[in-house]
């Protein structure tokens, strides 16, 4: 009996005890980590509406289909361009592009791979600058389009790079949904507005 | 649909032990022979399963409800352990024959960390309940493939003329290392 | 005195080659596969991993005579999650890049052997000072080797050592070694190394 309520004891002690340590550290902690994403997705921003200084958060939707754009605003207070999420599947993982879109609503400002599995060596170079650069005005009417082994043609189309076309065309499908969803959602009137 | 791709993936495409190295413990030490390969196997599904049937209730209704992220491992960990204990038990009971063939490898599964590696992927990748159980299955199964066709291998080596010093662990490792690269082919079978 | 020191100095020392962690005792494979594709990402988690092992055999050391032997497990893994967590946090909040390249893998420190082995076999029979000798030994062998395992695979499979390219632009990266069958096979040929290291070691006469 003794032992038994012995056993329960130091339990419930070492269970209360570390609870109460973590809830300190967390409280600690947590401001500092909330900070960090916050100041990760400003530079992502800032990467795809390079004239950007500013942002504004928009939100639609419910919990379930929460739709998001940032609103880029330059110095003086401009509207420079908005930037959204592009999330989707990729060769291996997920792949996370943050995109900029420019206010006329035809071309792309920039992307930024923030999270990708590819392949190392092959996918993985749908991160560098050389591919990313691409996007850089790129035209989205009709679509985004890829392009193998050539350079591309038509305004609308990136080149694939040799050896990851299935994570280059992940990246093309995943913005092409990200715009068609923002686009669906955001009306350039209202934007502007 | 999705739930048949969650379950290839995690059993075959992203393969726990050989694309993100968990349970690499149990993999190389309990994969001399095929029929306690099996075991071990069958015996790591089952708790996987129902870690994941627990722990995202536990998540979802307990830690996020109540606003206490930061309790995760914590509450994770203790649901592991207190569930192969009870597994252990309820075998015990049940069927005194599996328990001879399975007792000595139940403890070692709280250690395990594919099982509270599936637990936090879980949470990551924000599956629901259905989605969360065919994962928790799909990555047993994943498991049992990997640990049954590594003892199929080491089996077969026994009769090889290995170098001395490369002898057990050593090229156990390097015979791995061969079937990661082979599993790599299966990438790209599901495309988003 | 002198006795004892010599004592606390072989706690110390036996964590860098006798029980070095991975490659000796085979214990904490996972962590030794997975983060170790450059030496910055090995030496954080070897870091993490040593606060985490120091902590637990602190708390472990000085709790042993009042836990009753029957949860005793159970009260070392709750209090080896609760500083898993602080280092988690602690990560997310000062190193985020380390954080965002550890992933997952911190969190599995809770269930890394190694850790609930020094607990369960060393400190829990132990008093303070000698246990946290052991904890600084094994923490910086397993700390090494996972440094040196990051570091073989950084300069194979980039060319570069901590970022700086050691390599000219002739050398083809092995793009095998940043994959996970590169740390297979380079896990193998180290475990295959320190096995024949301590062989000759054993059966050249020993000096001392």
């Amino acid at each position: 009996m003794n032992k038994i309520v012995k056993m329960v004891l130091v339990l419930s002690i070492t269970g209360a005890v570390s609870g109460g340590i973590l809830a300190q550290v967390f409280h600690f902690a947590d401001p500092l980590i909330q900070e960090n994403r916050k100041k990760e997705l400003r530079e992502a921003i800032f990467v795809v509406l390079s004239e950007a200084k500013d942002y504004t958060t928009l939100e639609k939707g419910n919990d379930k289909e929460k739709i998001v754009v940032y609103k880029g605003i330059d110095a003086d207070g401009k509207l420079v361009g908005i930037a959204f999420i592009a999330d989707g599947g990729g060769f291996q993982g997920n792949i996370r592009i943050m995109v900029g879109l420019s206010t006329d609503y035809l071309k792309l400002k920039g992307i930024k791979v923030l999270e990708q599995n590819e392949t190392p060596g092959l996918g993985n170079r749908i991160k560098e600058p050389a591919f990313e650069d691409q996007f850089r005005g790129l035209e989205i009417k009709p679509k985004v389009e890829y392009i193998k082994y050539r350079k591309p043609e038509k305004p609308n189309q990136i080149q694939a790079i040799t050896g990851a076309t299935i994570s280059s065309e992940a990246v093309v499908k995943n913005i092409n949904n990200a715009v068609e969803r923002v686009l669906k959602n955001f009306p350039q009137e209202e934007i502007l507005k | 649909m999705e739930v048949i791709l969650i379950f290839i993936s995690a059993s075959i495409v992203n393969n726990f032990v050989l694309s993100y190295f968990l349970g690499i413990c149990p993999f190389v030490g309990v994969s001399n022979k095929t029929e306690s390969a099996l075991n071990m196997g069958l015996a790591t599904t089952f708790v996987m399963t129902l870690t994941a049937a627990i722990t995202w209730p536990v998540w979802t209704y307990v830690l996020v409800n109540f606003n206490i992220p930061f309790l995760q491992y914590v509450a994770f960990i203790i649901v592991i352990a207190a569930l192969v204990q009870f597994v252990e038990m309820f075998i015990r009971k049940s069927s005194p024959h599996l328990y001879r063939a399975l007792g000595i490898y139940l403890p070692l599964i709280t250690t395990n960390c594919a099982v509270l590696g599936l637990a936090l992927f879980m949470v990551l990748r924000e599956y629901n309940y259905i989605e969360s159980i065919f994962f928790g299955f799909g990555t047993g199964v994943g498991f049992t493939l990997a640990i049954l066709m590594m003892s199929g291998i080491r089996e077969e080596l026994e009769f090889a003329d290995v170098p001395e010093v490369f002898k057990g662990i050593s090229i156990t490792l390097i015979v791995a290392g061969m079937m990661a690269l082979a599993f790599m082919g299966f990438a790209g079978l599901i495309r988003g | 005195m002198a006795n004892n020191n010599y004592n606390l100095w072989h706690e110390f020392k036996k964590g860098l080659w006798q029980e070095l962690p991975p490659f000796r005792l085979i214990l904490g494979m996972c962590p030794t596969l997975a983060v170790t594709n450059s030496v910055i990402n090995g030496v954080a988690m070897g870091l993490a991993t040593s606060f985490v092992l120091l902590s637990a055999n602190i708390s472990v050391s000085l709790i042993r005579k009042i836990v009753p032997s029957q949860v005793r497990i159970a009260t070392y893994v709750v209090v080896i999650a609760l500083y898993v967590t602080v280092a988690d946090l602690f990560l997310a909040a000062m190193f985020p890049p380390i954080s965002k390249a550890l992933g997952p893998y911190v969190p599995l420190i809770v269930v890394n052997c190694i850790i609930l082995g020094r607990a369960e076999g060393f400190a829990q029979k132990n008093p303070l000072t000698p246990s946290i000798m052991d904890a600084l030994g094994i923490g910086l062998g397993f700390t090494l080797s996972l440094a040196l395992m990051g570091g073989i695979r950084e300069i194979f499979g980039f060319g570069s050592i901590l970022d700086i390219k050691l390599l000219g632009e002739w050398f083809e990266p092995w793009i095998v070694m940043i994959l996970p069958a590169g740390a297979f096979f380079v896990f193998g040929f180290l475990v295959a190394l320190t096995n024949y290291l301590s062989k000759r070691k054993a059966a050249a006469p020993s000096g001392h």
